[in-house]
């Protein structure tokens, strides 16, 4: 029993020792055969061995869990080293041995906690880059594959390459977006400066576009569709610009283009010089607010129309007024302006566009240089008419003075007219000469043109015939008056063999006075004085006077007893039935054929005549045999009434009614121009007469006529069918 | 000088009378137009708007018609009937009768009297305010020389032309007998006579293409002034064809006056200075009336056939408008060539 305490093991012996022999004790005592006690002995021996064997195991088995153990945080090592691409710390080589497991085990432990957080800081860095990467590339691709790609972080490369390349990603989004953004903004300002041009409120187009571009501030969408659609509104916008920009330049062309035509005053054109200074723009110079807006546009485009609406009103003024200067061109060249619709016309044609009044004006322009220049050619002859129509004014001067009693009274300023007259004699003398060479002129002149000369729409040669008919005329006249003198002085002569006195010079006086009266007519040149028709209208109906060999004679006869029966007529009444007869049957006849219809049979003559044919010569030579026969009867009385100087104050004077009568005679050959084909503007004379004096007339030698006379009827009469009652007839032959 | 086309002879007015117009007149306070017709109607026109506003059916042909004021008229039928028309209620009724067909109707606002002649060789003058009863109407019948052809009244003046070429130049206020008689100065049938709307005398116008220019006034001075002249005459093939002359109008503010004859031609003349001054272009047919408004811008033109060759085929009746322009109608001074010093 050596110090048991200091060791279990020799405790546990002596323990063992003891016991064991203790139970020799017991045993000896109880006496158990040495067999039993072999056998209990090898039993507790095989309970000790299982103890041992038991212990040994669990042992075993915690040594090769510490090791699985060291392994496995070797291994988790080595994989966060693989993954964030670095070498492994340790590596167990050095002194494998040396160690123990657990003390291998605690050291490895901290490494792999170290390298744990290493790598979750790790991941946090690419998180965070990922995530910016993801921000970026959902604002510029949209949030389409937003959710898809959240969060993926590949745990297996977290190297520090794979992060510098998403950095490096991260970077390139971040200038694409600033890139965008530039770009986004580059159009936005197009868009609101094209919109302030156009004079469109920009914040409507761009919050259509994206709703986050209205804002001034704040982050703007930059996604692709965004920017397709901002620069689509662009496009749109410069179209719309560009078509406005043409719209106004056009206005602007047509305002100067105005403005130019009608000298619009500086101050006026000023107002709209933003407008015309930028007519030959491009589109991208127009930058000043507002300059296309359509307003502005209405505006501009209303002063255009004021503008045209002027110009055409000036263009009317203005045809009006070359219409009138060539009427007056026409009028101082005395010729017929050509075309004769009337002003109304074309300014109503004008009106309602029909025409253009620039054409309006071209074609008056084109008449006045064609007028002009015929007026040229006329020049010559025009001016040889003033002057032969001068000749004719002194003329006929010179014939009044011929005729005034008192010329040679001197008076003031006789001898100026004396001088006048001397001058207008020899003017006299020369115009024969002057109308024949006149009318050569003209004669060559229609040749050369082909068409008629016409002074004031009357034809030349035949005014200039006119008047050499009339000149003849009053040869004539002044032979005839001649030998009424002489017939007179026989007269006086007689007289005064028998009462040996001289009539009064009352009487003289007052056949000098007459003519005068007669030269008012003959005065106006190219006026025929149309006759009184106190003869036959045969010389009007048988027109062709040269053809017809009675019309000269007669006319010669006539002239000289015409005055003779109207004398008559205003002397005494019971003369007058007589010559009164002597007119109906030489006018009535007549008058029936040529108006004649089937109702009224003609008692004279057996010939009937169709309306409007010419008089057969045997109608008008009968006609001129009543005349001749009324005219003896009235000569005779005439020379009676001369004598009588009472009388003679009431009588329209012999000479003035001889002129008409000539006159009339002479129509029918000088007057064709009184008809012309087309109407003209020209007033042309009237073929005018002064008619016979008018006497009352009595009554009833009317009626007893008319009975005698066949009844005459109008053409409405003719038509009603209305025929005259006898009954109504004999009343009146009572009254 | 060359070709001329002929300008518009003015507006036709539709639904024109169907068979000849005898006479036609513009009212003396609108544009109104009253047209006769022998198609024994007459009807209102508004010759501006181009309407037709009235008509009336008569038991004859209507030789004549004149207007009252704005909203009657009176008519002269060959139904021998004198009647009032009231435009507003489209009635007539018959003022009185002649023993023959009536030829013209005027109406005096002078003497507030209508005057109408008759082929029955009377003048009556009626009174259409106290229009009860025919004997009540009728003012007076003056007998005539012949048949009464045409009227004339300018102020209290009345001229009478009748056959037989007599005119009768009547006061109103003394209608018992003529103021003074005369003859026509022109040789044959009178077709129409047209006081100066001055006053101072007429125009007269016969079958034979001519006119004459009369005053009133008998002084040797007055008397010097008047004249005759030719016109509506056609010359053709060396034959001078002269035409009636069936209708004068005087110009209301110039006192110039058209004529319209058988040869379809309106020609305007200027009186006091023997001048023509305008000729329209030709009318279909002949011209049967002229009227001019009451301000003289409008000049009305029957283009009707007279049937001064019987009956024949002819154009149709129609009432032409045209607005007349002051060039045509304005007098133009006598322009003569400066005497030589």
């Amino acid at each position: 029993m050596s110090n048991p305490q200091t060791d279990p093991l020799v405790q546990v012996e002596t323990t063992c020792g003891s016991l064991l022999y203790e139970l020799q004790i017991i045993w000896d005592e109880v006496g158990e055969s040495e067999a039993d006690r072999d056998k209990l002995l090898l039993e507790i021996e095989q309970e000790c061995l299982e103890v041992y064997r038991r212990k040994v195991d669990l042992a075993n088995r915690s040594r090769a869990q510490l090791r699985q153990a060291i392994a496995d945080s070797e291994a988790e090592l080595a994989a966060i080293c693989s993954a964030m691409g670095e070498r492994p710390v340790h590596i167990r080589q050095s002194d494998k041995n040396a160690e123990s497991l657990k003390e291998e085990l605690r050291r490895t432990l901290p490494q792999l906690e170290e390298m744990r957080k290493r790598k979750s800081d790790r991941r946090n860095q690419f998180l965070e880059v990922q995530e910016q990467i993801q921000d970026i590339s959902n604002e510029i691709y949209g949030t389409a594959e937003y959710i898809s790609s959240k969060k993926v972080v590949d745990e297996s490369d977290l190297s520090l390459r794979k992060l510098e390349e998403l950095h490096r990603e991260l970077h390139e989004l971040q200038k694409e977006k600033s890139d965008r953004l530039r770009q986004v903004q580059e159009h936005v300002s197009t868009v609101n400066s094209l919109c302030s041009v156009l004079g469109v409120d920009s914040k409507n187009i761009l919050t259509e576009v994206h709703p986050s571009l209205g804002d001034s501030v704040g982050s703007k969408n930059i996604s692709n569709n965004t920017i397709d659609q901002l620069a689509a509104a662009t496009r749109k916008l410069r179209e719309v610009k560009l078509q406005r920009m043409q719209r106004l330049q056009d206005l602007a062309s047509t305002m100067l283009e105005l403005w130019h035509l009608m000298d619009t005053p500086i101050e006026e054109q000023q107002m709209f010089q933003t407008v015309t200074c930028n007519i030959a723009a491009s589109e991208h110079e127009i930058t000043e607010p507002n300059t296309l807006s359509v307003d502005f546009i209405n505006y501009v485009e209303a002063e255009v129309s004021r503008l045209e609406e002027l110009k055409s009103s000036k263009m009317k003024e203005l045809v009006l007024k070359k219409r009138s200067e060539l009427e007056e061109f026409c009028r101082k060249t005395h010729m017929v302006p050509e075309v004769d619709s009337t002003m109304d016309d074309v300014i109503e044609a004008i009106e309602s566009g029909v025409v253009d009044p620039a054409c309006v004006l071209e074609q008056i322009e084109f008449q006045i240089a064609k007028v002009k220049e015929e007026a040229f050619s006329r020049k010559e002859i025009l001016e040889k008419i003033e002057k032969w129509l001068a000749a004719c004014d002194e003329e006929s001067w010179l014939e009044e003075y011929n005729r005034d009693e008192n010329r040679y009274n001197a008076g003031r300023g006789a001898h100026l007219t004396l001088k006048r007259a001397e001058k207008a004699r020899s003017l006299v003398n020369k115009l024969p000469a002057m109308v024949d060479a006149l009318a050569s002129k003209t004669i060559a002149w229609e040749k050369e043109r082909g068409f008629e000369f016409t002074y004031d729409g009357i034809r030349l040669l035949s005014m200039l015939e006119e008047y050499t008919l009339l000149r003849q005329e009053k040869e004539q006249e002044r032979r005839r008056q001649r030998d009424q003198k002489k017939l007179q002085e026989q007269l006086i002569a007689e007289q005064e063999a028998l009462y040996g006195s001289k009539p009064s010079p009352l009487k003289t006086q007052s056949v000098k006075k007459a003519p005068r009266m007669s030269t008012g007519g003959a005065n106006n040149r190219r006026v025929s004085v149309g006759g009184t028709m106190i003869h036959t209208p045969k010389p009007d109906l048988l027109q062709s006077a040269k053809a017809s060999p009675h019309s000269r004679p007669i006319r010669k006869s006539d002239r000289v007893h015409l005055n003779d029966r109207l004398n008559l007529q205003d002397d005494s009444s019971s003369v007058l039935s007589a010559g009164r007869r002597g007119l109906d049957i030489a006018g009535l006849p007549v008058k029936k054929h040529s108006f004649g219809n089937g109702n009224v049979h003609e008692g004279e003559s057996p010939v009937m005549r169709i309306p409007f044919s010419p008089i057969s010569s045997t109608a008008s030579s009968k006609a001129n045999m009543t005349n001749f026969s009324d005219e003896l009867n009235a000569r005779h009385s005439e020379t009676l009434k001369n004598t009588l100087p009472t009388n003679n104050m009431q009588f329209t004077s012999p000479s003035k009614t001889a002129s008409m009568a000539t006159e009339e005679n002479k129509t029918p050959k000088a007057l064709p121009i009184l008809v012309p084909k087309t109407p003209s503007t020209v007033s042309v004379p009237m073929q005018t007469a002064t008619t016979p004096a008018l006497q009352p007339v009595p009554f009833g030698i009317k009626v007893v006529e008319e009975i005698l006379e066949e009844i005459e009827y109008s053409f409405e009469e003719m038509r009603a069918g209305f025929v005259l009652p006898k009954t109504h007839i004999k009343p009146m032959i009572q009254v | 000088m060359t070709s001329v086309q002929p300008p518009a002879p003015g507006r036709e007015l539709s639904n024109p009378p169907s068979d000849g117009i005898s006479n036609l007149r513009f009212s003396n306070h609108s544009d109104h137009l009253l047209v006769s017709s022998w198609d024994k109607s007459v009807r209102l026109y508004d010759a501006s708007a181009n309407a037709l506003r009235g008509e009336f059916l008569h038991g004859g042909p209507v030789l004549d018609c004149c207007f009252h004021d704005d909203s009657s008229g009176f008519s002269a039928s060959a139904d021998h009937t004198v009647r009032r028309l009231v435009f507003s209620y489209n009635k007539e009724d018959i003022l009185g009768r002649h023993d023959a067909p009536v030829r013209c109707v005027e109406y005096s606002y002078a003497a507030g009297q209508l005057i109408t002649g008759s082929w029955d060789k009377t003048l009556k003058c009626w009174d259409p305010r106290g229009a009860s009863g025919q004997d009540r109407t009728l003012v007076g019948t003056y007998p005539q020389p012949e048949r009464v052809y045409s009227l004339s009244l300018v102020g209290n003046r009345l001229v009478v032309a009748t056959a037989g070429r007599h005119v009768n130049v009547y006061d109103l206020r003394n209608m018992s007998q003529p103021e003074q008689r005369r003859e026509s100065s022109l040789k044959y049938q009178t077709r129409c006579v047209r006081c100066y709307p001055n006053g101072t005398g007429y125009a007269l116008s016969s079958v034979e293409g001519r006119v004459a220019m009369e005053f009133f006034d008998l002084s040797e001075a007055s008397q010097a002034k008047k004249y005759a002249f030719k016109c509506h005459r056609k010359s053709e093939a060396g034959r001078d064809i002269v035409y009636p002359v069936n209708a004068i109008a005087f110009h209301p503010v110039y006192g110039t006056f058209a004529t319209g004859g058988c040869d379809g031609f309106v020609n305007v003349w200027d009186g006091n200075n023997k001048k023509r001054l305008y000729q329209y272009s030709k009318y279909p047919t002949s011209i049967a009336a002229l009227s001019f408004s009451r301000d003289g811008r409008l000049l009305a033109v029957a283009s009707s056939y007279t049937y001064e060759e019987g009956d024949k085929a002819h154009e149709p009746d129609a009432i032409y408008v045209r607005s007349v322009n002051e060039i045509e109608v304005k007098p133009k001074p006598k322009v003569y060539p400066n005497p030589p010093a």
